[in-house]
């Protein structure tokens, strides 16, 4: 359990949830126009991915597709299959530090206590899959309602997380044939090649087709989703995609608001009371107040 | 001596000295002019004596009447006998002695007769001539094996020798029999132009340019009188190369190609198939290096060709597919200039010794070795990283095969599902509006 489902009991989550999903709007004014996504450590993290992901599969692809002229041309106006390889090398390492940075990051939120595993999937979403499906046949009208990360998201995520450990493994071996066969049968290095080939193409695919609907080609985000690199979120985008998210952060936000009226309330009284109280003894402790200077 | 005073003579017959200068006089002019007379007498004068060559080039064969005749027959047989036929039953020799007179220089060849028959004359008689360098040139020709040379009965000797097509033959001007070959075998592109041409885009012609003489010409491969097609038998080109190359025939020999050959196997690559005819190139060079494989492969790849002798015609391709053979594919569309230091067929299977690989410890015994040349660190296990031209199969290198298997259903599976997905969302999308 996170702090914020802690903090939000099923039912009152429920309650959120109907709010919002159903337009009642009573929250907007305690809730911001924009809500903070992505930190910027992930949206750096993501960049740098990008980046590498989309040079390591410029360079990679030739070389598995080796006899295919696109492939000829990309390797030929990269300045050869040498310089290639040494591009594929030098990205292999900005997205094996990038996967550190994110374990690194990881581990630093959970021993400040931050880590909210939003990412962890649960039961609710192999249900979101199920409802999700049903509403796009036309059986119901209810769409799911997601949390801060939806099935889709969390899919990906765990794809990219066991594919590059897959290909970095792989792609260590291929780099590194004669240490890794120092205690490995010679075998590992052509499965190496056949799973780093593969994982890649799987990965390309993956991106090409999923990734990128999601978040530049689907009508709901044409003609992209910028949340990834301003780290921004509008609050109408947050109502419609992350109902649970938002119906919590906004029962935060009440709560956080209740708490302060409560303790205005406390002060005003407290205030009032040393208003009836004798004077020497000011709220303002020793300070002159203003209207008396 | 005579100081130019005193009287010359003071005899009888002593002459005033005024006298004695007019006399001296007149025999100096007499004298000029009988120089004069007898220089230019000589080219003008109708009855010149024949000079004597100072030794005759060749010698004539002097058996009779008969052979005589096969030249100086009374037809117009240069030079032509005048008003000899009161001799027609009086041998030749009766009046001319055994070393008559060599006919003029630079007579023709008699026409209308076959200069094959004339040459034959001399030719098939064991003559030599001795070069100045004192080699012996052997000048006897076997008539039988010229005819059954590819030029028997296409050329007479004068198409070839064309300089001998006058008689008497030019005065040979070469030391020895080498610089005779090389002065005579260019006579080859007369015909065989584009051969020739080919030749001269060799590594032979290059060291030959370069002023080695022992550099082969035409007559040093094909032989010249006893022509005969280069390729019949397949075995004859090998051993043409032998004549220099002769630590390569061996070794040839002994591989797998050449015992073939060897039994005249139509299939097996003799040295041309490989290194080319006539125009052949260094093998040495970066460009021979990455064409290398793509020769192997004209014939191991050849499935038909293979199938004859139970070998896998997916060894190139196996090869092209892996790391190395990649790295090759894309160095050979950069330049032919980039030295490949990844292994070729060559460097496992060897160049003029490949033994069958079939046979124990002939490849995968030396294979390490061959992989620290460039991977020194490399341990007993890497070899094996190379799958020896098989296709990954459950037999054969099952984790790769499972991992290729893996992929093959996953990714289909995977992204197929996701584009079912994506054209739900669509459609959904779509039926909202």
């Amino acid at each position: 359990m996170t702090q914020a489902q802690q903090a939000l009991s099923p039912v009152e989550g429920a309650a959120a949830t109907e709010e919002v999903a159903h337009g009642d709007l009573l929250g907007r004014e305690a809730a911001p126009e924009h809500f903070v996504r992505f930190n910027v450590v992930e949206r750096v993290q993501h960049f740098f991915l990008m980046i590498s992901f989309i040079m390591l599969v410029t360079t990679g692809l030739p070389q598995k597709f080796s006899t295919t002229p696109w492939a000829e041309w990309i390797v030929l106006h990269l300045g050869g299959i040498d310089t290639t390889r040494a591009l594929h090398r030098i990205f292999a390492v900005v997205m094996i530090t990038v996967a550190l940075v994110h374990v690194l990051s990881l581990v630093v939120s959970l021993v400040r206590g931050r880590l909210r595993p939003s990412m962890v999937p649960s039961l609710r979403d192999f249900q979101d899959v199920f409802q999700e499906v049903r509403y796009s046949l036309g059986l119901t009208e209810e769409h799911p309602h997601f949390d801060r990360f939806e099935y889709r998201q969390k899919f990906e995520y765990w794809g990219i997380i066991f594919g590059t450990v897959v290909i970095t493994v792989t792609g260590l071996i291929l780099w590194f044939p004669v240490t890794f066969t120092q205690f490995l049968p010679g075998e590992v290095v052509p499965a190496a090649r056949e799973a780093h080939g593969g994982e890649a193409l799987l990965a390309l695919l993956t991106i090409v087709f999923w990734h990128l609907y999601s978040v530049l080609l689907s009508p709901l985000t044409f003609p992209g989703d910028t949340a990834i690199f301003t780290g921004r979120i509008s609050r109408e985008r947050m109502m419609r995609e992350h109902p649970r998210e938002y119906a919590r952060i906004l029962t935060e936000i009440r709560a956080a608001e209740a708490a302060r009226r409560a303790a205005e309330a406390a002060a005003a009284e407290a205030a009032a009371a040393a208003e009836r109280a004798p004077p020497g003894k000011t709220p303002q402790g020793g300070r002159d107040p203003p209207e008396n200077g | 001596m005579y100081d130019g005073k005193a009287p010359l003579d003071t005899g009888p017959f002593a002459l005033s000295r005024k006298a004695t200068r007019r006399m001296l006089l007149l025999a100096a002019v007499l004298g000029l002019a009988l120089v004069a007379w007898a220089l230019t007498g000589r080219q003008a004068g109708p009855v010149a004596a024949q000079p004597q060559p100072a030794t005759p080039l060749i010698s004539h064969p002097l058996e009779g009447f008969g052979d005589c005749l096969l030249c100086h027959d009374f037809s117009g047989i240069v030079p032509q006998p005048p008003s000899h036929h009161a001799y027609e039953s009086v041998g030749c020799l009766a009046c001319h002695q055994e070393s008559p007179d060599l006919p003029e220089a630079g007579a023709a060849v008699p026409a209308g007769s076959s200069s094959r028959e004339n040459c034959r004359l001399c030719h098939s008689r064991p003559i030599t001539m001795t070069l100045a360098g004192g080699e012996t040139l052997n000048l006897q020709v076997d008539l039988s094996t010229f005819d059954h040379s590819v030029h028997g009965v296409k050329l007479a000797c004068s198409d070839c020798h064309t300089r001998q097509a006058v008689f008497p033959h030019p005065k040979v001007e070469v030391a020895t029999l080498r610089e005779y070959a090389i002065a005579n075998y260019q006579v080859c592109s007369r015909c065989h132009f584009s051969n020739y041409n080919k030749t001269l885009d060799s590594v032979h012609y290059d060291a030959f340019s370069r002023g080695d003489q022992n550099a082969p010409v035409c007559t040093d491969c094909h032989g010249s009188h006893d022509v005969t097609r280069a390729n019949e038998p397949r075995s004859k080109m090998a051993l043409a190369c032998s004549s220099c190359h002769v630590a390569v025939y061996e070794e040839y020999g002994r591989s797998v190609h050449g015992r073939a050959l060897q039994e005249e196997n139509p299939d097996v690559p003799a040295c041309t198939t490989c290194h080319g005819v006539h125009n052949i190139q260094t093998p040495e060079s970066a460009a021979f290096r990455q064409e290398s494989v793509s020769l192997c492969g004209r014939c191991h790849s050849n499935a038909q060709l293979m199938d004859k002798y139970g070998i896998s015609a997916n060894v190139m391709k196996s090869y092209l597919n892996d790391f190395h053979g990649k790295t090759l594919t894309f160095y050979k569309k950069e330049s032919s200039q980039i030295w490949v230091r990844e292994p070729v067929c060559t460097d496992c299977h060897g160049v003029h010794g490949i033994q069958d690989p079939k046979d124990e410890g002939s490849i995968k015994a030396n294979l390490l070795e061959v992989c620290r040349k460039c991977h020194p660190d490399a341990t007993a296990n890497f070899p094996s990283a190379w799958l020896s031209h098989y296709e990954p199969s459950l037999s054969k290198a099952p984790a790769v095969y499972l991992v290729k298997v893996f992929y093959r259903l996953l990714i289909p599976f995977m992204i197929g599902g996701l584009m079912l997905h994506i054209l739900l969302d669509i459609w959904r999308l779509a039926r909202n509006r």
